[in-house]
């Protein structure tokens, strides 16, 4: 019983790190119907930022610039690789577009930072908290912490301020926006910016738990968080919170039962088992396309 | 007010509208009449911008709209209450109201007295007002109309475009939308307005286009078009 719970304690914390990727796709699929398949890559240059600035500002400083920094690389995105594409209708113009751009990132970021692996420092004390004989750490707090913060915040803002109502109304019907007076190519820039801002700060709070990074990073987590937004549902916010907590869990309780050798392998596992079972994933709505 | 000059339009390599002409003048209310694919809905999808139209010229208050995507448009003052209504689903009817004036509150359109216009709203159609912080997409089709007009009318436009606000709606709330449009004329706003119900149209409008297979047949104030025995027959059911 011990071992489980601590298996789930440590999933959790994996699991919300996929969410808030899985959480980035859900954000610019909503306005445009397009995914940053370079995601990870987002992630990966937002922790390499990040250790960077930590040298120099401490860790807890430098999370605004790192949160900065994914704003706008996440608005280049958008403007050299989706734009052109949902310009001429391309209908998969920007798979490519993010690919290739995902993978110019990971090799920009060997260039600047090398290829070996950094020791990326904890902020906080390396001494796990025990509770009730479960271990946990507390940057795996900071994690369910963090990743929490920011999909509530990003909620709040849609919900509360009309910037945010307004990318509302853009995902419902965006000839409709535009008629708002609503510039809705901004709109879309703007919900690109903020998935790569999570995705930068996901990639920020993971790195002390995995305690070296390299420009590798990002490609593992990225390809799951895709798998996290489709077992969630890419439409439902609460579907990546469950999603990737499931997914995470799966995978601890794999490696520790089985063997670390097959922990990749629940996640794809579950995918094909929800796209069979519930397509749309298990929080998603079943649309019918009316023609 | 609006002034529209040799207008071509169309999607793709079919060209629907041919070289229209027609004009709006300030505090009036004009009507676009005639019968399914005329190019009556095409017409206003050109005018917010909706659709860039191929060539011609598009006047609001002397400045050139013609090609301009719809946002820059409704800034300039031009609301459309398009064809289905397309209200926003899954926002309450508040947030749809509040996104109407989004050109006020971001600055792009004068502000004004934002809680009047509010108020007006729910004045106009109390319906609105008891469903405030329901979904959009829960109303029934004659709320969403009249929502979709609440929306279109929050922007304090210059001028108003009503794409079928009859549409699909039972007799009794046809009969409440043209009362509501009627009151908005009283209250001075410009109108063009798209029906399928000719008879009712003209008997609201102060003036009237007749449209077929995307040119203009015939025009007149609406008073003479209503007893036209040419338009009788066509658009208004013959001998009735």
């Amino acid at each position: 019983m011990q071992i489980l719970l601590q298996l789930i304690a440590s999933g959790v914390a994996v699991g919300m790190i996929y969410a808030a990727i899985a959480f980035g796709y859900q954000l610019t699929f909503a306005t445009s119907k397009t995914l940053n398949f370079g995601q990870g890559e987002a992630l990966m240059l937002g922790a390499l930022v990040g250790l960077s600035l930590t040298s120099w500002l401490g860790y807890w400083a430098m999370l605004p610039l790192v949160l900065l920094f994914g704003f706008v690389q996440g608005a280049i995105v958008e403007r050299l690789g989706v734009r052109p594409s949902i310009k001429i209708k391309s209908e998969f113009g920007w798979i490519m577009a993010t690919i290739a751009l995902g993978i110019i990132f990971k090799n920009l970021a060997e260039i600047v930072w090398g290829r070996e692996a950094l020791p990326f420092p904890s902020p906080l004390p390396t001494d796990a908290y025990v509770l009730g004989g479960v271990r946990i750490l507390p940057v795996e707090l900071l994690i369910v912490v963090g990743a929490l913060g920011m999909m509530l915040a990003v909620e709040f803002f849609n919900r509360k301020s009309i910037w945010g109502k307004a990318v509302r109304a853009t995902a419902n019907d965006r000839d409709a926006a535009g008629l708002m007076g609503i510039n809705t190519s901004q709109i879309i820039t703007l919900s690109y910016a903020v998935s790569s801002m999570t995705a930068a700060l996901a990639g920020v709070l993971v790195a002390p738990r995995i305690t070296a990074i390299d420009a590798n990073l990002g490609a593992v987590l990225g390809l799951k968080a895709f798998a996290v937004a489709i077992i969630g549902g890419l439409e439902s916010g609460l579907g990546v919170i469950v999603g990737g907590i499931i997914l995470g869990v799966a995978e601890t309780m794999t490696g520790y039962y089985i063997s670390t050798g097959y922990k990749d392998v629940p996640g794809l596992v579950l995918l094909l088992l929800v796209l069979m079972v519930k397509p749309s994933g298990l929080f998603g709505k079943a649309t019918i396309k009316k023609v | 007010m609006l002034q529209v000059e040799k207008l071509v339009a169309g999607y793709g390599k079919v060209e629907v509208l041919h070289a229209l002409d027609f004009k709006v003048e300030q505090g009036q209310l004009v009507t676009l009449i005639g019968s399914n694919g005329a190019g009556k809905t095409t017409t206003m999808r050109a005018l917010s911008g909706m659709l860039v139209p191929t060539s011609g010229s598009i006047r609001l208050r002397d400045k050139e709209i013609a090609g301009l995507p719809s946002h820059a448009v409704a800034k300039i003052g031009l609301a459309h209450s398009p064809e289905g209504r397309r209200v926003f689903a899954s926002l309450s009817v508040d947030e749809n109201l509040q996104l109407g004036a989004f050109a006020r509150v971001t600055g792009a359109r004068p502000k004004g007295e934002l809680q009047r216009d509010f108020d007006r709203v729910y004045t106009l159609f109390p319906r609105l007002a008891e469903r405030r912080k329901q979904y959009a997409g829960t109303l029934s089709g004659g709320e969403q109309q009249m929502l979709a007009m609440g929306r279109a009318l929050m922007l304090n436009p210059e001028i108003l475009l009503l794409d079928e606000p009859s549409m699909g709606l039972a007799p009794r709330l046809v009969e409440e939308v043209f009362k509501t449009i009627r009151e908005l004329r009283a209250a001075g706003v410009t109108m063009l307005l798209v029906e399928q119900f000719a008879a009712a149209a003209l008997e609201v409008a102060d003036y009237a286009y007749v449209m077929e297979n995307g040119h203009i047949r015939h025009q007149g104030p609406a008073s003479q078009l209503k007893t036209d025995p040419a338009v009788k027959a066509a658009y208004l059911g013959g001998g009735h």
